[in-house]
């Protein structure tokens, strides 16, 4: 079966995932949008009522004019329509990015949805992919080290760090941070959001300060855990027979493990690599938050503290959207990497 | 499998798990929280969860541990709170009404922030009512009337930190010792003086703008004056020296007692890390196991469906899931959801155990003399897959027991429980970090990380001893 059918396979299945996905969200979220509404209404009409007395216009008949105003505002909102209409209605604005406003204004005065994201996301990937970078690299060197010498003390030392490292709230450890580089040292700002009055270099300093207690949180909860991860895998590879031969030949220790045994670990490490990307994506939002990042974590703080929907719906939209890519660039990469993947593996496993 | 059978492969086990360190001490850690957990209600108070919601009012608010002493060069006052039986031991009925007469042994260079006299009841049938005479006698030999003829009525509750009439007091009792007070500042004392610092200070002309602390003993006297035709109830009455600290854990900004809910936390980490890891490594392997048996078409409906579960992302789902339901989620929806979610990945592995076990010949010996298919499954290939069961439900408890707490971090947990994840929440909501109250800040986290921890270090043990295959690890 060639690559390009296992490609187009893999997306149309991803789009498939989406496709349920989204459905079911839009199911859940009319449910939650109808309550929401149903306060707006009433807030609303009252409003205007306040507004007309004012103006000492007051409706004669202040019962039906509420009413009607009520049924209005129904109709504006779709309210009178069925459930079924609703949702579908909810599924094809999500699908094309639609997700309307926020009541009350985000990140100054933004508030439409769409443009909220657009700000909130290239920050979390800003912070996201350079600690992603640096956990990779001290990952594969510490993970290759421990391999070498299997039971050695700093295998076990770092044994022990990831059993340690990954059962800690990677959030909590993000607090501990800010208590003591923040608080009781006072070496870096407690707070993310960079410093309005700089600019060109300074403001680069800045951020880069601001970045440093986030990305060492999110380095030193996950490198552990991932250089077990490389090293176990290494562990395996070290024992198969090329290895050997390659040592009977004489090839310099060094080369047989970074030439030899890396390369041929290397797929299930990409894929590694990109799934605990993703998976690392939801504890690194709750860690954002901690900090006032003003990313996605940031955004996702605020709408539910706030309780505004439409956000949520979009944040959550938008979520999908990146595990399901990255989920599809994992597959991609694996059956580029190994000829051996097919379509349907699950028949001959 | 026959009792005997199953008695001796125990032991065997249990001879082969004595040799891991790690996981005894996990056992060890585990039959702690679980005491922890049970005992709850004894080691603490029954109603903590239904007081949780609730503002602390005795308690001091965001106050450190007590224990902090021994490490400061400051001695903080602790918490001091004087009621039934050991209050009666200092009252005296007198033929005007009642005198409490407490000594207190101030050693600390941080007074008490308050001092209140609570829950004292007068009941008048006549116009004239109760009244209360306050007084200090202080180490220096002074005496200060702190209240005179204080007239009160009902269910009282009388702060003298921060009562008004106190501070006027205190100013007089300060002129009359014959220190000047610049006038221009006087009413600025009268508003923010902070009258325990003045009344535990040292008498000199520092006195209201920086007490210096004069350590000794201080006998305060409460007089209560009662009418021919008035009474006075003091069997619900407290006398509380408001601490600058407060027990073991501190509390946070509600006056609550962090150790109360570090105690009562554990229970619901537990309860939930466990149900979810058993339920959902059964639910997967069950799964795994059914999909590999029937092989062809219903195997791969099935392998496509948990394809689908496992590309959804869980946590974005679970707030939606979250906000769908009011804004919270009881306990019992938050295990049902980390299970629809848990049981993936251990049923993608159990199916490629469970294809190995299908070709063996005692599957194919029980097919052929009949047995049903709920028979193969149940007798013959599940109880194979034990061994990697009970690890997976190990290593399973601790990603659970995060998920909770993310959840109850983000504001979206069970309200009428007392959570980790919830106390962190409200100390990142109060700015605990930035403000530097870490004993509301370490605590839960440490917790959560023990939990994991001990489950982490049992499923370790428990992968070695019964996956074999996996020691060369």
């Amino acid at each position: 079966m060639g690559f390009g059918r296992y490609v187009l396979i893999r997306i149309l299945n991803a789009l498939i995932v989406l496709t349920l996905v989204t459905l079911v969200m839009s199911a859940l979220f009319v449910k939650v949008a109808e309550k929401d509404l149903q306060n707006r209404i009433i807030e609303q009409v009252n409003a205007e009522f306040q507004a007309l007395q004012k103006q000492g216009r007051a409706p004669e008949n202040p019962d039906q004019w509420r009413a009607e105003r009520i049924a209005y505002y129904r109709h504006e909102y779709k309210l009178d329509r069925s459930y079924a209409w609703r949702v579908m209605y909810y599924f094809k604005r999500t699908i094309t990015f639609d997700f309307g406003n926020t009541r009350n204004p985000v990140f100054g005065s933004e508030r439409d949805v769409k443009a909220i994201l657009k700000r909130a996301i290239p920050r979390t990937i800003q912070l996201f992919t350079t600690a992603q970078i640096i956990i990779i690299f001290l990952g594969i060197l510490l993970g290759v080290k421990a391999a070498q010498k299997v039971g050695s003390a700093f295998d076990r030392a770092l044994s022990v760090l990831a059993l340690v490292t990954s059962s800690i709230p990677m959030w909590w450890f993000g607090m501990i941070m800010l208590l003591i580089f923040a608080f009781e040292l006072g070496w870096f700002p407690a707070r993310s959001i960079p410093d309005p009055n700089l600019t060109g270099w300074a403001h680069i300093v800045d951020m880069l300060k601001r970045m440093v207690l986030p990305v060492a949180t999110i380095v030193f909860v996950s490198f552990g855990a991932w250089a077990w991860v490389i090293r176990n895998i290494m562990i395996g590879t070290m024992q198969e027979d090329f290895i050997m031969a390659a040592r009977a030949k004489g090839v310099p220790e060094r080369k047989v493990i970074y030439g030899h045994a890396l390369r041929a670990a290397a797929p299930p490490v990409v894929t590694m690599i990109i799934m605990s990307l993703l998976g690392s994506l939801g504890g690194a939002i709750i860690t954002e938050s901690v900090f006032t990042w003003p990313g996605m974590g940031r955004v996702y703080w605020i709408a539910l503290e706030t309780n505004e929907t439409n956000l949520i719906m979009g944040l959550t939209f938008v979520n999908v959207i990146l595990y399901l890519a990255g989920v599809i660039l994992a597959d991609l990469t694996y059956g580029f990497l190994d000829p051996r993947v097919k379509v349907g593996a699950s028949q001959n496993v | 499998m026959r009792w005997v059978d199953f008695k001796e492969s125990l032991s065997e086990f249990w001879a082969d798990f004595k040799r891991q360190k790690t996981g005894l001490l996990g056992i060890f850690l585990l039959a702690l929280l679980i005491f922890t957990a049970l005992a709850a209600p004894i080691l603490t108070s029954p109603d903590i969860p239904e007081k949780w919601k609730t503002f602390w009012l005795d308690n001091p608010k965001n106050v450190p541990p007590t224990w902090v002493n021994v490490f400061s060069s400051q001695k903080l006052a602790p918490h001091l709170v004087l009621e039934g039986s050991e209050l009666q031991k200092y009252l005296k009925q007198t033929d005007s009404g009642y005198v409490i007469e407490i000594p207190y042994n101030n050693e600390y260079d941080v007074p008490p922030q308050d001092i209140v006299f609570k829950d004292v009841v007068g009941k008048s049938e006549g116009i004239r009512k109760p009244t209360l005479t306050v007084k200090v006698k202080r180490p220096d030999g002074t005496e200060v009337v702190l209240l005179q003829n204080y007239k009160f009525s009902g269910n009282t509750v009388i702060q003298l930190g921060t009562n008004p009439a106190v501070r006027d007091a205190l100013i007089r009792w300060v002129k009359s010792q014959g220190i000047q007070i610049d006038p221009t500042k006087e009413f600025q004392y009268k508003t923010l003086m902070d009258a325990t610092r003045v009344i535990f200070g040292k008498l000199n002309e520092n006195i209201l703008e920086k007490p210096e602390p004069l350590q000794g003993t201080y006998t305060f006297i409460f007089e209560i004056n009662v009418p021919k035709d008035a009474s006075v109830d003091l069997d619900n009455a407290k006398i509380i020296f408001t601490g600058r600290t407060y027990g073991w854990l501190g509390t946070d900004f509600k006056g609550r007692d962090l150790l109360a809910g570090i105690i009562w936390g554990s229970r619901v980490s537990l309860a939930i890390g466990v149900s979810v890891a058993v339920f959902s490594v059964l639910i997967g392997i069950f799964y795994g196991v059914t999909s590999a048996y029937f092989g062809g078409w219903t195997d791969e409906m099935m392998m496509r469906f948990q394809e689908f579960m496992a590309s959804i992302p869980s946590l974005p789902i679970l707030i939606l899931m979250g906000t769908y339901f009011g804004g919270h989620i009881s306990l019992w929806q938050i295990v049902l959801l980390l299970v629809v979610f848990g049981w993936v990945g251990v049923a993608r592995v159990a199916r490629s155990m469970a294809l190995q076990i299908k070709e063996q010949t005692y599957v194919e010996a029980a097919r052929v003399l009949g047995a049903s298919t709920g028979r193969i499954i149940f007798k013959h290939m599940v109880p194979q897959l034990l061994p990697y069961a009970f690890a997976s439900m190990a290593l399973g408890v601790p990603g659970a027991v995060l998920s909770e707490a993310s959840l109850s971090f983000l504001g979206l947990g069970d309200p009428t429980a007392v959570t980790w994840g919830q106390i962190l929440h409200d100390a990142q909501a109060a700015g605990a970090a930035t403000n530097g109250y870490w004993w509301w800040v370490l605590p839960p986290g440490l917790a959560i990380a023990l939990v994991g921890f001990t489950f982490v270090m049992i499923g370790t043990a428990l992968d070695r001893v019964l996956n074999p295959r996996l020691r060369r690890m």
